[in-house]
């Protein structure tokens, strides 16, 4: 999970180095927390949240095949 | 990753960004190029990519509507402009689901237009990506009965099918 949004994160923002993502597990299953370089937020976020949502949708598809829920939050 | 300008190069990033995708996401697939598209068009413009994905779980790789697909070709697009530097399109698909989509949707346009031509009352479609909207539009772009809008917001977003007014 963590890898997939590593990925894209470092993929697409300017500052790859300051890309930093915490797990937490919870009995609601997995949550993300994404961090970045403030001038790359809009980059992981996009216009209307369109990035986020994008990222979330692929996770979800990690997050099917090892039959389990995740979260991704933008921090 | 090393910027290229080459097309071969724009190709190749393509391909690895895709193919890394989908190890992460955990699908077993190979992916394919098929072809470069020829710029429709536009004078010198950089032919467009279309790469098709093989393998077992495409459904889930699909999604619903094709959303799963459409976040991924997105995605696909963005992290190879980010590196490049350069835009080319770039097309995803899988199996024939995009040609199959594609049909399926015209025949829904055709349907609904006849309906909307004998009824003489417009007609909303279920909401839907743009890139679908496109073909509903573009279907019925040469339709002398009816003429297309879209409406709503974001996911809400759906083509409207509207009779067309009778010129005096």
């Amino acid at each position: 999970m963590k890898e997939l949004v590593e990925f894209i994160a470092k993929s697409i923002v300017d500052a790859p180095d300051e890309v930093k993502i915490e797990e937490e597990t919870t009995e609601e299953g997995l949550t993300l927390k994404l961090q970045v370089a403030d001038e790359d937020k809009g980059r992981v976020i996009g216009k209307q949240g369109r990035i986020a949502e994008a990222i979330r949708t692929l996770l979800r598809v990690k997050a099917a095949k090892a039959d389990t829920k995740v979260r991704l939050e933008i921090i | 990753m090393e910027m290229s300008e080459q097309k071969d190069g724009i190709a190749e990033v393509a391909r690895e960004t895709l193919e890394k995708l989908l190890g992460l996401m955990g699908v077993s697939t190979s992916v394919v190029l098929v072809s470069e598209l020829a710029a429709e068009g536009e004078e010198g413009a950089l032919p467009g990519l279309i790469f098709d994905i093989e393998g077992d779980d495409l459904g889930i790789l699909i999604g619903r509507r094709g959303q799963t697909l459409a976040c991924l070709q997105f995605m696909v697009r963005l992290i190879v402009a980010h590196r490049t530097k350069v835009w080319r399109p770039i097309v995803i698909d899988i199996g024939d689901y995009n040609r199959r989509r594609q049909e399926a949707l015209q025949a829904l346009a055709f349907r609904m237009a006849e309906q909307v031509k004998e009824r003489g009352v417009p007609f909303a479609l279920e909401p839907m990506p743009a890139a679908d909207r496109r073909i509903i539009h573009l279907s019925l772009a040469e339709n002398p009965d009816v003429t297309t809008q879209s409406s709503g917001e974001r996911e809400e977003r759906k083509v409207v099918i509207l009779p067309q007014e009778p010129l005096d």
